[in-house]
């Protein structure tokens, strides 16, 4: 309800900012668009707005950029992709927003990210993880679609090298996913760089989304000897999955997508199973003293703990296009996407430092090394070790 | 070997979730020759008045979306249940009054949409009160997997189970053998004859859409501890059990749990195949059997005069 509030707040502040244009020489307006209400990925999409909202006030305290001050203009867009590519245009062409943040769903990402480039307006996403949406339309053609978020194909890198490290002869691995976008997209890039990493899987299965029994794909995996899987899925079947072992008493290791660091899949899979799971995320609960200091001013407008990794990108986010519009001296779309990607100053963020993130042909700001290895403990998100992360390098992360 | 039985035990866990919604169309049909295509939806609004009653009565607010541990007791858990049964009962009584009455005389399929956008409706008011997020609910049998010679099931899956076919003898018996039963036949057989042998009509219909929105509810409540509660559990679970009840046959209730069960065991033995075809085969399957037996499996066949 709280979080409900809040962004009926920022809605009915923003319209109020709407309603005064004589404002708006003085101001840089940025938007926001993606699923703030109708699917479970919303919290995430409501702790981005609360970590810009930050972001916003602590640049505007500071005298704004370039003396102006920065505004931000929420839309949400229900998860639906039409209604997504609606508020991409009212954004862009009513708004005249001078960048975008977001979207929740990847897929939304994929419906509009043809406008922006046609518009040139630069997109930071800072929440959705599909691998193809920082893409350039066509190979070398410019891109608008920069990223300061967790990226599918890296966890998947990141995972493969944690297989590999622990030898691809000594572990039989197994691959499991749903039969969702999300599920199938995750599935595709883990057999390409398992193939990069000289990995073969001994056994692929898939479920629906919704089932609750997958025993029968795991009795295969079980008859095929595997004892580690890899699963591709949303929070909720990942628990199913978990369910079903417990029913065949079967444990391999179990490495999955970030996914299972939602609430859901912690209350679901139930407090035994829910800490088997190891997964990648760009920040563990154990946070550092800048981001405790978000927290705190943060923390209450959350729906759940484990989304401030999502606040954390929200703030990051701002505070790197502020750095690019300073050094672009202009509002232009393309002397800003210029300007991201070669940012001249490093920004000081609060997942880390950015030096110079993005470059012509690389639009993620965080990638496998930035990540952190985490499981479920006592109901938190903890950093998980053992020999085989302790001794990942770099190197080892194959695309 | 325990694979299969591992698959034949789960498909029928699965398909007792199946045989309750099944049964749940077979029962209007049987009487109004009407179909409540949101019966999915009130499977989901059943599921969430169960949980919000068993909220309120642990003093937490229906808005909560954990449980956080605590579990209702008996009492607790059997007035959720009479709150899912009154609710849904209720709901089906308007449903009927307002989108099927209207329009179950005149020609045509007006029910099918206004029966859709009930449900839609439903939907709507759902996200509203309780959100996106699926709930986790505690089952009143515990948690704990029971294991049989190597095979896991959970005792909500048995309990889901038990009530489907427990349901479905009560309904086979009161539809054979006493006066309601005749008299709901007598209605879907006839409605102008029935009302002029003294039968009242609309009181036998409403009844219909009364017991199997409340039919609706009971299965919420027994199938959301196995999936969580979630307004998006119904869609999936409506659409499997309408395919049960068309493979056993509509106007049969043996047949309709009999589909359903036979579908969820079916299911589960294709995942054990390749479970990427699963969705496939599974309507393929449905054509199949409609193509070959129209009325389904166990369906008598219908005479119509014109």
């Amino acid at each position: 309800m709280k979080a409900i509030r809040a962004i009926a707040g920022i809605v009915a502040s923003l319209s109020f900012a709407a309603a005064v244009p004589a404002a708006s020489a003085q101001e840089i307006k940025i938007g926001f668009n993606g699923d703030l209400s109708a699917s479970p990925s919303a919290q995430s999409g409501q702790a981005a707005v609360v970590g810009m909202q930050a972001a916003i006030a602590d640049l505007n305290a500071a005298g704004g950029v370039l003396g102006k001050k920065l505004t931000l203009v929420v839309r949400d867009d229900t998860s639906r992709p039409p209604k997504s590519i609606q508020n991409m245009s009212d954004l862009i062409d009513n708004e005249k927003v001078v960048a975008v943040f977001g979207p929740t769903n990847s897929g939304n990402a994929m419906a509009w990210k043809h406008i922006v480039n046609q518009k040139k307006i630069p997109v930071i996403d800072n929440v959705s993880s599909g691998t193809d949406i920082t893409k350039p339309m066509s190979a070398g053609a410019d891109n608008y679609m920069f990223r300061v978020s967790m990226v599918d194909r890296e966890q998947v890198a990141a995972l493969m090298a944690y297989v590999k490290k622990g030898g691809s002869d000594a572990k039989k691995i197994g691959f499991m996913s749903e039969t969702t976008g999300y599920g199938q997209g995750g599935l595709k890039d883990m057999k390409s760089i398992a193939e990069t990493q000289g990995i073969t899987p001994a056994a692929i299965e898939q479920f629906g989304v919704g089932d609750t029994d997958m025993t029968s794909q795991l009795n295969k995996l079980k008859a095929a000897g595997v004892n580690t899987i890899v699963i591709w899925a949303q929070g909720t079947p990942i628990a199913q999955v978990m369910r079903s072992m417990e029913k065949i008493n079967y444990y391999p290791r179990v490495l999955s997508s970030w996914a299972a660091d939602n609430i859901t899949f912690y209350d679901a899979a139930g407090k035994n199973l829910a800490e088997k799971p190891l997964f990648l995320r760009t920040v563990s609960e154990n946070r550092t003293p800048a981001q405790d200091k978000l927290f705190a001013r943060v923390g209450s407008q959350l729906k759940a703990p484990s989304s401030f990794s999502f606040a954390l990108h929200g703030y990051d986010s701002v505070m790197i296009l502020a750095q690019a519009i300073k050094q672009a001296n202009s509002m232009d779309g393309s002397t800003i996407r210029v300007a991201l990607e070669n940012l001249n100053t490093p920004v000081k963020g609060l997942l880390k430092t950015y030096n110079k993130p993005f470059s012509k042909t690389n639009h993620e700001a965080l990638t496998a090394k930035d990540f952190v290895w985490v499981h479920w403990k006592d109901g938190r998100l903890v950093p998980y070790t053992d020999a085989f992360v302790a001794s990942l390098t770099p190197a080892d992360y194959k695309q | 070997m325990e694979a299969i039985f591992q698959a034949l035990i789960s498909g029928l866990a699965v398909g007792g979730a199946y045989a309750l919604v099944a049964l749940g169309f077979s029962i209007t049909f049987t009487t109004t020759k009407t179909l409540n295509f949101s019966h999915g939806e009130f499977v989901s609004s059943g599921a969430f008045i169960g949980m919000s009653a068993m909220l309120l009565l642990l003093g937490k607010p229906i808005t909560s979306t954990t449980f956080g541990g605590a579990v209702p007791g008996v009492t607790a858990q059997l007035l959720a249940l009479v709150a899912a049964l009154v609710v849904m009962g209720g709901l089906g009584w308007l449903l009927y009054v307002i989108g099927v009455r209207p329009f179950a005389k005149q020609p045509g399929m007006a029910w099918v949409m206004s029966t859709l956008g009930f449900g839609v409706v439903l939907d709507s008011i759902g996200l509203a009160i309780w959100g996106p997020k699926p709930v986790v609910v505690p089952s009143p049998v515990g948690d704990s997997v029971i294991q049989i010679l190597g095979i896991g099931v959970r005792p909500q899956e048995l309990l889901l189970l038990c009530v489907a076919v427990v349901v479905m003898i009560v309904f086979d018996v009161v539809m054979r053998k006493t006066m309601v039963g005749k008299m709901m036949r007598a209605v879907a057989a006839n409605g102008a004859v029935a009302s002029l042998m003294g039968i009242n009509t609309n009181a036998v219909m409403i009844g219909a859409f009364v017991v199997s929105s409340a039919l609706a509810g009971l299965s919420g409540f027994l199938i959301a501890p196995i999936t969580q509660a979630s307004l998006f559990m119904g869609l999936a679970i409506g659409l499997k059990g309408f395919s049960g009840a068309m493979i056993g046959g509509l106007n049969n209730p043996r047949g309709c749990v009999i589909g359903g069960f036979a579908l969820g065991v079916f299911e589960s033995t294709v995942n054990l195949w390749q479970a990427q075809w699963r969705e496939i085969a599974v309507f393929a399957v449905v054509i199949l059997v409609l193509s070959f037996k129209p009325t389904g499996l166990f369906g008598s066949r219908l005479v119509e005069k014109v």
